[in-house]
């Protein structure tokens, strides 16, 4: 009994004298916090925001990490957390974030929780009579447009809907001129789909297509028979349908169901995702999406290729919070931010002045512009369905 | 109303009486658990999802012909139901009405994440049988596919009011639903008989899933909150514990539905059924087929 006490006595004293030591040679960390659904009916989407960040921070430590401020490397880890897609929640889980040493997060998915968490923010940095919250947040997938707007400590690298689409019709006006009509259909009760279609309608309108009519219908409805026969009625050369996926496979089976087959069919860009393919490839082929993410430079290859390995998949929502830890990395290391505990405050103010300062940043389908209102301009092309996949149909010259 | 105007209306119509085959089978499912327990279940729209989505996973595992896709479902469509009464209702005490509605609450959303975790919230496609058959009759086109969910809605309810009415198992359902007292007196085991409704009416739900999915040709868990509400609303409508009423209302609230959707637009649709919920519960809270109050 006695030689196993010296034995343990031992081993301890050599536990505690090797511990500065593995002290010393444990490396820093700094720790990136994303936030989105991650239950719920989009889920899908946070899956993927936290592959992509995962696997930028992959990418980005196996290079040697960031060099902080006192010149010392660290490797960046990356913590997800769940808002449930709701207001409520995303805000929660922000001042959750911010009560840490964290000195920015990355998020939400949707554009509901960014709208109401970027009014919890200061509006207008230096105010002193405004009490918000004064740290940064840079948004990767919240699709609806302008939300960055809302307040000076709110940033965006989501792709410009607008620009997309306007771009779009311009381009089917060039390559099909005879196509004179288009029906709309819209998922009435999502914000992200009604702005959009709002987008396309004008657009089509400006460019003097002329708009028969829009079928509404709602995101969870299991019927499309009565929208579906008033598009057949109006018999249109463009059907541009603005829902996501569960919804625009429902009504593409619909319309193969009655026999609708208009010239040309137009999606959203949340729709360029692999879940319509496996919901509807057959119904949905020939869809165009304008996207600001496909595989197509050997940068986005390999991206896609990462972000697969930390089982997500790579597209325009994703690719965006793929983008940004690396546009992190680069504030990070211009601003000399320190990452410890005590500087805190001024690391925020530090990452917030240098995204702000940013005129452009790399993309993976090339450089993305920064807005003066804290938007991004970003690379897209047009992808159509194509054989059960997404293939580039046409690239603009931007 | 030109008469183009009004063959759509007809058709729209008529589609929803065909998908409102569903609306009936998970109204039955919500009538029988109420009428012989006098407990709501709020999981069973969630569950009957579930059982479909169950089908889907074992049709993976196993090349089936789609056609027993609706038996799988079925089955898992028992199973689930057995557990939601052994999670939902056995241990919980049934004098609470509270406490097992909360729990089944609890069920629908435990159901719904499930889903959502296993599949991450992605629609799945559902093997539709007779997808591609268009029946044309005069200007209106039928669809096959809705057909054979309305043909096999149809079936389960003529199958289950036979198992209600001549088999001893319906005779002991009939006995604790109308006087579960006397029926423990008479020897009839409760429990035994509630274990057994909810499996009765998990096998319907599973196979109203299918139909569901089949209707669509697609899975989602989007689907559970608005079938768990149709569900409801047939159920008042045509009477709690009847399911006559259920047949009648799901049939009914399919086609207004749509017939509400093209006159009104989506927007107004889901107001009017409301609308129509409110008027039976003020003027007529017994449900269609209500009786006069009698001494049961």
């Amino acid at each position: 009994m006695r030689r196993l006490h010296s034995a343990l006595a031992v081993l301890l004293a050599g536990s505690m004298l090797s511990l500065p030591g593995s002290l010393a040679a444990q490396e820093r960390t700094v720790k990136i916090t994303g936030f989105g659904a991650k239950s719920g009916v989009v889920r899908v989407f946070g899956i993927n925001s936290e592959a992509a960040m995962k696997a930028a921070a992959e990418e980005i430590n196996k290079k040697g990490g960031v060099t902080l401020g006192d010149n010392t490397k660290a490797k960046l880890v990356v913590e997800f957390l769940d808002d449930r897609c709701n207001a409520e929640e995303g805000i929660s889980v922000v001042r959750r974030i911010a009560s840490t040493d964290a000195f920015v997060a990355v998020g939400p998915t949707c554009s509901n929780v960014a709208e109401s968490l970027f009014g919890i923010l200061q509006k207008k940095v230096g105010d002193a009579s405004d009490s918000g919250l004064q740290f940064p947040i840079f948004a990767d997938v919240a699709a609806k447009g302008g939300l960055a707007k809302i307040s000076e400590w709110a940033f965006r690298n989501v792709p410009s809907e607008f620009e997309m689409y306007k771009s779009l019709i311009a381009w089917v006006r060039k390559e099909h001129p005879g196509l004179k009509t288009m029906y709309g259909g819209v998922e009435k009760d999502f914000a992200h789909s009604n702005a959009t279609y709002g987008v396309m309608k004008g657009q089509a309108e400006g460019a003097g297509l002329q708009v028969l009519g829009t079928a509404e219908w709602l995101l969870n409805d299991t019927s499309f028979s009565t929208q579906v026969r008033d598009m057949k009625r109006a018999n249109a050369d463009i059907v541009a349908i603005s829902a996501h996926p569960f919804t625009t496979c429902g009504v593409l089976k619909e319309m193969a169901r009655q026999g609708v087959k208009p010239k040309l069919l137009i999606g959203l860009t949340s729709s360029s995702s692999i879940e319509t393919l496996q919901g509807c490839a057959r119904q949905a082929e020939g869809i165009i999406i304008p996207t600001s993410f496909a595989p197509v430079t050997p940068e986005a290859k390999a991206a896609a290729d990462q972000v697969a390995k930390f089982g997500g998949s790579a597209d325009l929502h994703s690719a965006a919070a793929y983008e940004i830890m690396f546009i992190l990395k680069d504030v990070i290391e211009s601003q000399k931010i320190m990452a410890k505990p005590d500087t805190v405050q001024a690391d925020r103010e530090k990452m917030r002045k240098g995204l702000a300062a940013l005129t452009e940043t790399k993309g993976l389908l090339g450089k993305v512009g920064r807005t003066a209102d804290r938007e991004a301009i970003k690379p897209y092309l047009y992808v159509h369905a194509k054989d059960g996949s997404w293939q580039v149909l046409h690239r603009p010259a931007l | 109303m030109d008469l183009l105007d009004l063959i759509d209306a007809v058709q729209s119509v008529a589609d929803g009486v065909l998908f409102g085959a569903t609306y009936a089978l998970l109204g039955i499912g919500f009538t029988m658990i109420f009428g012989v327990m006098h407990k709501i279940n709020l999981s069973y729209a969630a569950a009957s999802i579930g059982a479909a989505y169950a089908s889907l996973l074992v049709m993976a595992v196993l090349p089936v012909p789609p056609v027993l896709a609706y038996v799988a479902a079925a089955a898992a469509g028992g199973v689930i139901g057995g557990l939601v009464y052994l999670i939902g209702f056995r241990f919980i005490p049934l004098a609470n009405p509270l406490a097992t509605l909360m729990s089944t609450v609890g069920l629908l959303l435990l159901i719904d994440e499930i889903i959502v975790h296993m599949t991450d919230g992605v629609p799945l496609n559902y093997p539709a049988l007779f997808s591609d058959v268009i029946v044309h009759v005069g200007p209106f086109g039928l669809r096959g596919d809705l057909m054979f969910v309305f043909a096999l809605g149809c079936i389960c309810m003529v199958l289950l009011l036979l198992l209600l009415y001549r088999s001893r198992l319906g005779l002991a359902t009939r006995a604790v639903s109308q006087q579960p007292t006397a029926s423990l007196l008479c020897g009839i085991s409760t429990t035994r008989v509630n274990v057994l409704t909810f499996v009765i009416t998990g096998v319907l739900g599973g196979i109203a899933g299918a139909m569901t999915g089949a209707a669509i040709g697609m899975l989602s868990p989007l689907l559970s909150l608005p079938l768990t509400v149709k569900g409801l609303i047939v159920t008042v409508i045509g009477g709690l514990g009847s399911i006559p009423g259920a047949i009648v209302a799901g049939l009914i609230v399919g086609g207004l539905e749509n017939a509400f959707q093209f006159f009104r637009g989506v927007s107004e649709r889901d107001l009017y059924i409301m609308l129509l919920l409110f008027a039976f519960l003020v003027f007529r809270p017994g449900g269609i087929f209500a009786r006069p109050a009698g001494r049961d």
